[in-house]
């Protein structure tokens, strides 16, 4: 299993459609961040992920090799000859094939969705013991790995003897995330795996998390609130808004485009015009604002001419000359790497040489630097997620 | 390697300046091997591609290069080219920023010239010279 491609997922719960038209594609080996806010949906999403819930349109399907797919096909047979490898590698890219996920009960051996314990609800898991409890998962669970359980039942110091429903919100989440850890699935997901959790153990299971996923790169996708803490082990972000998709990207890559203008408000206004305004503050005479640039290729927010600022993409000569003149301290701001060519007059979009984009948003921090009546800083995924989620719909 | 991540610089920026940190400081000697990204990331709680993405880019610049199969190590002759680097950045990092805030407070070149001088002799020039105007 290589991925997970989700498309145009809606839920209705009765009247209330809580998803509206999800496209979503997992891949493996990543850690992925879900964020949202409260009823964003995202419980809903994982759920449909999962499989433990059925979505009221679209469907979820995994890509697997061939191989995988039918282990007694003509493919195997080769792989018997003993060449089996080398016609893998000649496959063709469409070779892969798209299973669904709904009950298919090989694709779901890979999925594990951890969910949250709820004591509200009088289900039977509120009258079992924690080592019950795990017990029934380990069955449910084909790659389930009682060691590693045992291991961090031990971590964690969780009671085993002890019932579900006597358990308080930090130890309930500690069983999820035992059961996660130790689910051994390929896809695993959690669902706000910290809730409750004290500061010392939140650690821990960041630790423990980075731990299982460096060896043996199982796919994570966690839903959380504490966006800060978790930030910095996400390699991609999901930012669901009521029910849609607003962001997914590398997060590194996002924050290189994310920026926080701040000084006398004209002065902002006039270095951030062109740009969507997110999160203005004011104090006194003085305005803040969060601005998001655009991905490499794409056309800025309301894309217009003005006299002060050359369009940051896709535009000809004003920016290139911009480009010339920023180079040597946009060099030195991003630790001067070399090899990389400047103000070349036909590179349009030229691109550092570990393939980052990042001049574009450097050259822009940097005109606004030059400009001593703005201060320009870096936001965080907190910060950022508060400006694009946070305004009044 | 013992720093803590701040939020102003990108991580994996940060993660190849305090490999660089390590070299400069003898921390980390040449032809020695440096904590591989699985132990960076474990170390400061952040993603592997994230660290590796640190560490590549002193393989681009030659600064580490990798042993196939055992890990990347420190290339020979890679605290000379650190530090011809930063002082190549030098005047952009620091004396840009430096004679930038000077203007805005309105210390004149020849102030500014004064205080390297007497740096390091007696204290701060300028609180002394405004000590004695108010006195």
């Amino acid at each position: 299993m290589s991925k997970i491609v989700a498309s145009g997922i809606v839920k209705r719960y009765g009247e209330k459609e809580v998803l509206h038209g999800i496209d979503l594609e997992l891949e493996q080996g990543k850690i992925y961040g879900l964020i949202g806010r409260n009823g964003a949906g995202k419980t809903t999403l994982l759920s449909i992920l999962s499989s433990q819930n059925p979505a009221t349109e679209g469907a979820v399907t995994v890509e697997v090799s061939p191989d995988d797919a039918k282990p007694d096909d003509w493919q195997g047979k080769s792989s018997s000859a003993g060449n089996g490898s080398n016609i893998v590698k000649m496959r063709p890219r469409s070779a892969v094939v798209r299973e669904p996920v709904w009950e298919n009960p090989k694709a779901l051996s890979h999925l594990c969705f951890s969910r949250e314990l709820n004591q509200m609800v009088g289900n039977s898991a509120n009258t079992m013991k924690v080592k019950e409890y795990l017990k029934i998962a380990s069955l449910f669970l084909p790659h389930w790995d009682q060691k590693m359980a045992d291991h961090l039942v031990a971590e964690f110091g969780l009671d085993t003897k002890k019932k579900i429903s006597k358990l308080s919100k930090g130890m309930l989440s500690m069983v999820t995330i035992v059961v996660a850890l130790a689910s051994g699935a390929e896809f695993t997901f959690l669902d706000e795996p910290v809730a409750g959790l004290d500061v010392v153990a939140r650690e821990k299971f960041y630790q423990l998390l980075l731990e299982e996923f460096t060896e043996t790169g199982r796919t994570f996708v966690i839903s959380t609130h504490i966006i800060e803490e978790a930030a910095d082990i996400f390699e991609e972000v999901i930012l669901l808004d009521e029910g849609k998709i607003l962001l997914k990207e590398n997060l590194e890559e996002l924050l290189e485009r994310a920026w926080c203008v701040s000084g006398r408000e004209d002065e902002v206004d006039r270095a951030t015009a062109g740009y969507t305004q997110h999160h203005a503050e004011r104090l006194g005479r003085s305005k803040s604002v969060t601005i998001l640039e655009p991905k490499q290729g794409e056309v800025r927010e309301n894309e217009q001419t003005d006299r002060l600022e050359p369009k940051p993409d896709g535009a000809g000569e004003s920016r290139q000359m911009d480009w010339q003149a920023d180079t040597d301290m946009e060099c030195s701001q991003s630790g001067g790497q070399p090899g990389f060519t400047r103000g070349n007059a036909d590179v349009e979009t030229p691109l550092r040489p570990d393939g980052t984009q990042r001049q574009n948003a450097a050259s822009i921090q940097m005109r606004f630097a030059r400009d001593a009546a703005v201060t320009v800083q870096k936001v965080s995924l907190q910060k950022l997620f508060v400006a694009l989620c946070g305004e009044e719909h | 390697m013992n720093e803590i991540l701040s939020q102003e610089k990108s991580i994996y920026i940060q993660i190849k300046e305090m490999i660089e940190n390590d070299i400069l400081r003898d921390i980390l000697l040449e032809e020695e091997r440096v904590p591989s990204t699985n132990e960076l990331a474990k170390a400061y709680s952040i993603n592997p591609a994230t660290a590796a993405k640190g560490v590549n880019l002193l393989v681009d610049e030659d600064i580490l290069y990798k042993k196939r199969g055992i890990g990347m190590f420190v290339r020979t002759g890679a605290k000379k080219k650190i530090v011809e680097k930063r002082k190549k950045n030098f005047y952009d990092d620091y004396v840009k920023r430096l004679m930038a805030e000077a203007a805005s407070l309105g210390i004149t070149r020849e102030e500014l010239i004064m205080m390297i001088q007497e740096d390091g002799a007696e204290g701060n020039p300028y609180a002394k010279e405004n000590n004695k105007a108010a006195g």
